[in-house]
């Protein structure tokens, strides 16, 4: 039942000890990807009602009889561990999934299992969440001014090219007058 | 009354005649009637090889012959699909429920560690070391119904059959079995049978350290407070309030593992098991015990 004594007592985390060839340190992939996420948002689950009910699509007795829809609700102008502005910006953007008590409901019948539609709906709600927090992108006015400016030459040289290839094509043309 | 029953079988026995072949005869229905052919209006005229041509005189072409038309065997391309299959690891899947299945039975005892060994007393799961078999894999078919508060141990785990075992204030680990110790594993007392020392458990080849290295997959290389801190990132995955096993009775249990060079709980690598004197020899020579102690 423990653990052997004679073993040196190498615990598991000092694998160091026991000679264990160690990978070599990883470098990390996309350094970018990983500072722009922010921190997942910690959902209360005290403050949500988690009900489960029976999916819809085929699979006979199965689908009849398994309780695998998860349904998630909250009253959303209530919900504290959401900033106040986020909560405004979510009840406008998602209007159509509240309802008339001011519950936000979440549903996720994807996965034949409960628990995995549960973390479905959840990370639904991390989703919208994100959504709203987000600022709309500012385009500082070089930046619009740089894009007018491609979107000019753009189609000065596509009337350029226009040009070229009508000479081209009167050229071709045999006209004796 | 049972003395009467006996009595009367007794009474049977000394008045009834003695076994011989012609009182003999084998259960209605356990001996069918072989078919033969040549025999009779069905089986013989011309014994079920049809009229005339390559069938009746037995000169039908080769299997797969499609006339002359490019047969599909030759038509079709070849590609690896099953290239390096002998080579592949493989690893039998165990179902929650089906692990439900068994502890509900009582065949698996829930408050002992579970290992490998246990599962397949059990006769839960069917290991073969021979065929490439490097474990069992726990899947979650069953998650939502799974009840039971367990410590165990597989090769690989799916993350939500960690998820689901956890949310019952389980623990899982995944471990590495070289395909010798995943044989004395399996058949311990064969093992034990042949004399020889419990060897070393090996350690994961390149590919596979990293799984084991992972909290994520709970594998027993991992740092234990990196595991700790998975959990609590899974259990905020799947919503489920992470149950403290520090303060559970069978904590002690619970936080039972193997040394990553231990194949069974209590044996450590070097010793002989003597089943029939019920004995354990140790080594005593230095030289062993640095060795089965690295």
């Amino acid at each position: 039942m423990s653990r052997v004594p004679g073993s040196g007592g190498a615990a598991r985390g000092a694998a160091g000890t026991t000679g264990i060839p160690r990978d070599p340190p990883t470098r990390p992939r996309c350094v970018f990807q990983e500072q722009l996420q922010p921190p997942a948002i910690d959902i209360p689950m005290a403050r949500l009602t988690v009900s489960y009910s029976r999916s819809s699509g085929p699979g006979g007795q199965n689908v009849n009889k398994v309780n695998s829809k998860a349904e998630v609700r909250f009253h959303l102008a209530s919900a504290d561990w959401i900033p106040e502005a986020v909560r405004q910006k979510m009840a406008l953007m998602h209007r159509n999934k509240i309802n008339r008590a001011g519950e936000l409901i979440v549903t996720s019948e994807e996965s034949r299992y409960q628990m995995r539609n549960l973390a479905i709906c959840l990370e639904k709600i991390r989703t919208m969440v994100t959504e709203a927090i987000e600022k709309p992108k500012v385009v500082s006015k070089e930046t619009a001014q740089k894009l007018i400016e491609r979107v000019e030459k753009m189609n000065r040289e596509r009337l350029r090219q226009k040009k070229i290839h009508s000479t081209i094509k009167q050229s071709r043309k045999a006209d004796f007058d | 009354m049972s003395g009467s029953g006996v009595n009367r079988a007794l009474e049977l026995l000394r008045s009834l005649p003695r076994v011989s072949l012609a009182n003999l005869r084998p259960n209605p229905g356990s001996k069918k009637r072989e078919r033969r052919r040549g025999r009779g209006r069905y089986g013989g005229r011309k014994c079920g090889r049809g009229h005339k041509g390559e069938r009746q005189r037995g000169n039908r072409p080769r299997l797969g012959f499609e006339g002359g038309q490019t047969p599909f065997y030759l038509a079709i391309p070849k590609y690896g699909f099953n290239e390096g299959h002998s080579l592949r690891r493989q690893y039998q899947p165990l179902s929650l429920q089906r692990l439900q299945y068994l502890i509900d039975l009582g065949r698996v005892d829930p408050t002992q560690p579970i290992d490998l060994t246990q599962l397949i007393n059990a006769r839960g799961v069917t290991v073969q070391p021979l065929k490439r078999d490097y474990g069992v894999h726990l899947v979650e078919e069953g998650a939502d119904i799974f009840a039971a508060k367990v410590n165990i141990e597989v090769q690989r785990a799916s993350e939500l059959a960690i998820a689901a075992i956890e949310k019952n204030g389980g623990v899982v680990t995944t471990s590495f079995y070289d395909p010798r110790s995943l044989e004395i594993l399996c058949k311990p007392v064969v093992f034990f049978l042949r004399g020889k020392p419990i060897p070393k458990r090996m350690l994961p080849p390149e590919d596979l350290v990293r799984y084991y290295t992972d909290p994520r997959s709970r594998g027993y290389l991992a740092d234990p407070s990196k595991v700790a801190e998975a959990r609590l990132e899974l259990a905020k995955k799947y919503g489920y309030v992470l149950p403290d096993i520090t303060k559970d009775e069978l904590f002690k249990m619970l936080s039972a593992r193997k040394d990553p060079r231990q194949i069974f709980f209590g044996l450590a690598p070097g010793w002989i098991i003597n089943l029939a004197d019920k004995k354990i020899l140790k080594p005593t020579d230095e030289s062993l015990l640095k060795y089965y102690s690295s």
